[in-house]
């Protein structure tokens, strides 16, 4: 009945259509959601982007959510590219934000504010990349599998945080609350935009997409990978080594999501607290593979998806939409992606005719 | 002797590009075993495909006890009684040998009664002696026990007619022997047998009589007892006037490459070289022919470091390379056109430039650094493009919808530009068009010429005879002579290919 | 203080069958969608849905052994998705069950929003068995349990029996070894694949179900808390063989239960610590497993991943 048929080339028209209609049939299936429980999906879709992009604030609060999306979604990238699957960006973030609160709170009387700041922003980076060392190493000896190792990590990550904060972390005068004491000005991220949350892991996340993009385009290590990615037998004959490849890019990978863990705590919270948004490190799995596993994209899909974050938490106070919403539609973008790319490589035949 | 249980008439079967049967006529007797003889690509596999319902003929009509019945799967063959054991067996090796022949049967429930299952089982496994425990893991069976399973499934089903395709090519002469003693039998007991080879004493040790194919004709049925070995090979091959390319005279330099005794298993843990030994010196195409699957490719594999050498050394330059590194055997000197282009010789979803770089991607002027040149890149492929006539549909193009020819094409240019001093060629115009074939022998004549030591591997006998200086012949994992170009006689070593004349006649080295 | 001591055995170890039960349905439901080749990461999503639809099934109706079904069912319907995407369209399998995972967070964060902190009026009822809950020691401990716990027990059964037993046991490690063999044989590989992905999907529902209804319950977002992670690491502890999926459920329920046990008794370890303790073991779990497997015949299902199509020759 549904048959499949090579195709002779790529139909690239169906590459770009293909994604643009999944996000439009995506957005659709969270309609239909909405529709049943009773709210206008087109009322709930104007003010979702209103809330997203209507005022010079909100647009700015994107901007903010789209930061540790852009951060993290584009070291996610360089490892799905050779079919590593990281999934524990959650836990690297956490890690990450964890080194960078020690000099925090630690250090801020001792170091001015540039060094305080470098020397969190390299914490950072190292705490999430060690993180991510664990499940390469562990891949590289003993082929344990990299979905699992990390998805547990990501649970252990978070209940080091926990011990953290409702232990030796918390600060004696917050009523028992599970918080550091608020960070001190010169651990303070400045602030891009005034008036605005907009603090300089902006800059970061542009450059490590720009930065990224070229080692995939014009570096060795970036053809190499990419070799890998879509011939690991010619990549062994060619004398790739993959062990290597697999390891440096995970360093880099969990290094961003570090980074991105740090400059939240130290751009936006200003503390470390349990709820530090630790989920972008999923949902920035589904910005590496909206984008297409393109940097470049990243950063536009990033400041999509914060969109739509945001202006979904702004309906959830003002129409009572449950913040699942913003699941649903990524989810539903995804799957209609996922399914829809079979079309770029094969024609349709239903019953022997030719659908596409 | 007896009835006629099967009849083909006028099979002719094209596929794109090649006639792989054209009018084959061929009837099969109850309680004989009948033998498919031909070289690689005389149109056997197609022919065997037929009757197994995995192709349909263009052409032509098969019939059955005399009643014309069309085959259109699998599945339609065994409901005829026909039983094909492939080359590549479909069993499940975590599974038991009960499991596998219970495996899609129709007849069985939902429970399996493993009891009255095994115990058929045992009896065909003994009325054959087939020595088979229903109870086993395939895993734990050797080649030739597994192939004796796949006639167990067979027989279990009904078979009236079995089909084996070249099924010697993994088995030991013991386990041959062993084969043999059980087909005799079968045919006694009244089945039918078609046998797929092209080694001559095997086929003159178990056939009845021998269906000869030749590039897809038939080239006559024989009864074995009124034939010779040398009559057969002769209808095998076939006595063509091969035109020969322009060919300047031999100027052999240094020894390059240098084999000694080597020895390594193939991928089902079988002994697949035997003791090679084996040297070329610059400047000559040494021309190693031979059917597939005996030991070639795995000769290769070990030469250019992706196969262990469980014995026996590999010489390069003077210097032991024996199970080094692919990248430090390439950095040596040689470079290595693979059997298949897709799976090993390039990454089909990169780019004709990126793949074009991949011997050279780390060394300058294409390496800078940390970081790839690609404007060099593009300048470097263009030179390729230009000299090799390669065809690109699109610049950035995915390399997949290249062409056969044009993908062989770049290979071809990628390794040869790197200037090796050992190249290895192995099946180089395999599926390629004519052109594109010519263009190919041209350019590795052009490198011997420079002084370049080619091992040229292939089961074109032509292309062989048309451009080695030398040549020799392996035979289930040895080389069973080598004869220099002018001395050589095509029907002797039609002769050695099929493995008589195990004793070569050596001429110059 | 003995009789205090061995009271508290008693305990622990019910409720670690209780806390086990809950993982032991997803684990036995991937084994089999695993073995026929298809790997579904979708579990915590399809967990989750599970556990809302059971909920608040019991909760509008009342009646619980209805709700537990409707949870199953649920799950396995969101598990299509995947399928469809996976076998037919030959998606790419990690992605497509990680998305289904958050379409399962998202979807039940969406419309259980009116049954948060609702509690049941009637749970799973604990149903004594005659005769067998009195053996000494594993008589209370098994035996007192409600039916889902004895469902789970003839589960374990019945799906040893069916994968080594039966025919459709064949087909299905057949088709996860070698799915081309399979094909050749006459088996259905697609229908093989979409139905054991079908039932990996109600059994992880079922898991969910009895989450809500028997061991907590009430609603709350992610209730789940990362159980479908953990199934899925069990299922390598458990050599995709149905019968050692306990091991790995009861020795998570365990740890999960003394962790409990000791921050209600109150003791110095921190509770952050203590929570960790099953997520740490369980990656101990994994390494260990990933090592036992080395040697290939008894290991992952060669097809795991990789979508099937027959190719034209």
């Amino acid at each position: 009945m549904l048959r499949f048929e090579k195709r002779e080339k790529i139909s690239v028209q169906l590459r770009i259509l293909i994604p643009l209609i999944s996000i439009l049939l995506g957005v659709l299936v969270g309609g239909i959601a909405v529709m049943f429980s009773h709210v206008n999906p087109l009322t709930v879709y104007k003010a979702i982007f209103i809330g997203a992009f209507g005022s010079t604030y909100v647009f700015s609060e994107t901007i903010v959510v789209a930061i540790p999306l852009l951060l993290i979604s584009v070291g996610l990238i360089l490892v799905f590219k050779m079919n590593y699957w990281n999934i524990g960006a959650y836990g690297q973030y956490i890690i990450g934000a964890i080194f960078g609160t020690y000099f925090a709170l630690n250090s801020a009387e001792t170091m001015s504010r540039p060094i305080l700041l470098t020397v969190m922003c390299i914490a950072g980076i190292v705490g999430g990349a060690l993180w991510a060392l664990i499940p390469a190493t562990l891949k590289a000896y003993w082929k344990v599998n990299e979905v699992i190792s990390t998805i547990l990590l990501n649970y252990i990550a978070l209940y080091i945080l926990k011990f953290l904060m409702y232990g030796p972390w918390r600060n004696p005068q917050n009523f028992g609350f599970p918080l550091t004491k608020t960070f001190d000005l010169n651990a303070q991220l400045p602030k891009l935009v005034m008036r605005t949350r907009i603090h300089l892991g902006l800059i970061f996340g542009i450059i490590m997409a720009i930065i990224i993009w070229i080692i995939i385009k014009k570096t060795k290590f970036g053809y190499e990978i990419r070799v890998i990615g879509e011939n690991e037998i010619a990549a062994r004959y060619t004398g790739i080594n993959i062990e290597k490849n697999i390891t440096i890019a995970m360093i880099i990978s969990g290094g961003l999501a570090g980074l991105a863990g740090m400059v939240q705590i130290s751009g936006i919270i200003h503390m470390l607290q349990i709820e530090i948004n630790p989920d972008y490190g999923y949902t920035a799995i589904i910005v590496a593979w909206l984008s297409g596993l393109n940097p470049l994209t990243a950063m536009i899909v990033s400041f999509f998806l914060g969109g739509l974050f945001v202006g979904a938490s702004q309906i959830q106070i003002t129409m009572k939409v449950p913040i699942g919403i913003v699941g649903l539609i990524e989810s539903s973008i995804l799957f209609f992606l996922l399914g829809g790319v079979i079309l770029t490589n094969y024609k349709l035949y239903y019953k022997g005719r030719k659908i596409i | 002797m007896s009835e006629v249980i099967l009849q083909a008439k006028n099979i002719t079967k094209h596929f794109p590009g090649v006639l792989a049967n054209d009018n084959i006529n061929f009837d099969l007797r109850k309680g004989e075993i009948h033998t498919f003889l031909g070289e690689n690509g005389a149109g056997k596999t197609t022919l065997m495909n037929i009757l197994d319902g995995i192709y349909y003929p263009d052409g032509g009509e098969i019939y059955l006890d005399g009643k014309r019945v069309d085959i259109n799967s699998p599945l339609e063959a065994t409901k005829n009684g026909i039983g094909m054991i492939h080359q590549h067996f479909m069993l499940v090796d975590t599974l038991t040998v009960l499991e596998n022949v219970v495996l899609g049967l129709q007849s069985q429930g939902f429970y399996l009664n493993k009891k009255e299952i095994a115990k058929r089982i045992e009896e065909i496994s003994k009325n054959y002696n087939l020595d088979i425990n229903p109870y086993v893991k395939i895993w734990q069976l050797s080649v030739g026990e597994q192939q004796r399973v796949e006639i167990i499934k067979a027989l279990f089903k009904g078979a009236k007619i079995l089909i084996l395709d070249e099924p010697t090519a993994v088995l030991t002469p013991q386990e041959s022997n062993t084969l043999f003693k059980i087909l005799k039998r079968m045919a006694r007991e009244d089945k039918s047998i078609i046998f797929i080879s092209h080694k001559l004493d095997e086929v003159m040790k178990i056939s009845d009589r021998i269906t000869v194919l030749r590039k897809g004709k038939l080239a006559g049925t024989v009864n074995t007892k009124e034939i010779n070995q040398k009559e057969l090979a002769k209808m095998m091959v076939g006595r063509e006037v091969l035109f020969k390319l322009d060919r300047k005279p031999l100027n052999r330099k240094v020894e390059i490459l240098k084999i000694e005794n080597l020895e390594t298993y193939n991928d089902k843990g079988i002994k697949i070289l035997k003791g090679i030994n084996l040297t070329i010196h610059g400047g000559e195409i040494f021309g190693l022919a031979g059917v597939s699957g005996n030991g070639q490719k795995e000769l290769a594999e070990v030469i250019v470091g992706l196969r262990r050498a469980t014995r026996g050394k590999v010489c390069i330059k003077g210097e032991d390379v024996t199970n080094f590194h692919p990248k430090v055997i390439t950095k040596e000197g040689t470079n290595y056109i693979p059997p298949d282009r897709l799976k090993v010789g390039v990454v089909p979803n990169l780019s004709s430039v990126e793949n074009a770089i991949l011997r050279r991607y780390d060394r300058k002027p294409i390496s800078r650094g940390i970081f790839l040149d690609y404007e060099e890149a593009d300048k470097y492929t263009r030179e390729l493009i230009k000299q090799f006539n390669i065809v690109v549909p699109r610049e950035n193009a995915p390399v997949k919808f290249l062409s056969g020819g044009n993908l062989q094409k770049l290979i071809l240019a990628r390794e040869i530009k790197e200037e090796p001093a050992l190249l290895i060629a192995v099946h180089p115009s395999r599926g390629l068009d004519v052109g594109a074939t010519e263009f190919i022998r041209k350019k590795l004549l052009e490198e011997r010429d420079k002084g370049v030591a080619i091992l040229l591997i292939s089961e074109d006998l032509e292309e062989v005879l048309m451009i080695s200086d030398r040549i020799g012949v392996i035979y289930e994992g040895e080389i069973v002579g080598i004869v220099d170009i002018d001395l050589a006689n095509i029907n002797k070593i039609g002769l050695m290919m099929a493995g008589v004349h195990k004793n070569p006649l050596v001429k110059g080295e | 203080m003995r009789p205090d001591a061995y009271s508290i055995i008693i305990i622990l170890l019910t409720a670690t069958v209780e806390s086990g039960t809950i993982l032991l349905f997803p684990i036995i439901g991937e084994i089999f969608t695993q073995r026929s080749g298809i790997l579904n990461l979708g579990i915590e999503g399809m967990m989750i849905i599970g556990a809302l639809a059971g909920f608040a099934t019991a909760f509008i109706t009342g009646k619980i052994y209805l709700a537990f079904f409707m949870g199953m069912l649920a799950g396995g319907l969101a598990s299509l998705i995947h399928a469809f995407i996976s076998i037919t369209l030959r998606g790419n399998q990690v992605v497509s069950g990680l998305a289904l995972t958050i379409f399962g967070l998202g979807v039940t964060n969406f419309y259980g929003q009116k049954f948060v902190n609702l509690q049941l009026a009637h749970t799973l009822p604990k149903v004594i068995i005659p005769g067998l809950s009195r053996i000494p020691f594993f008589g209370p401990i098994l035996f007192k349990q409600d039916y889902i716990v004895y469902l789970s027990y003839i589960l374990v059964i019945v799906t040893w029996f069916i994968l080594y037993k039966t025919k459709v046991g064949v087909h299905l490690r057949a088709v996860g070894q070698n799915a081309e063999a399979a094909d050749a044989m006459g088996v259905d590989v697609y229908k093989v694949r979409y139905f054991w992905t079908f039932f990996g999907g109600l059994m992880a529902g079922a898991g969910g179900a009895y989450l809500t209804l028997g061991y907590t319950p009430f609603w709350l977002d992610s209730i789940t808390a990362g159980r479908g992670w953990v199934a899925i690491a069990l299922v390598i502890f458990a050599m995709w063989n149905p019968l050692y999926a306990f091991v790995g459920a009861y020795l998570f329920g365990g740890i999960n239960a003394l962790q409990f046990q000791l921050q209600a008794i109150g003791t110095t370890i921190p509770s952050s610590l203590l929570s960790m303790q099953p997520y740490f073991l369980t990656f101990i779990l994994i390494i260990v497993a990933t090592l036992l497997v080395k040697a290939k015949h008894i290991g992952v299902p060669k097809e795991l991943g990789i979508p099937y199509a027959r190719e034209e020759k």
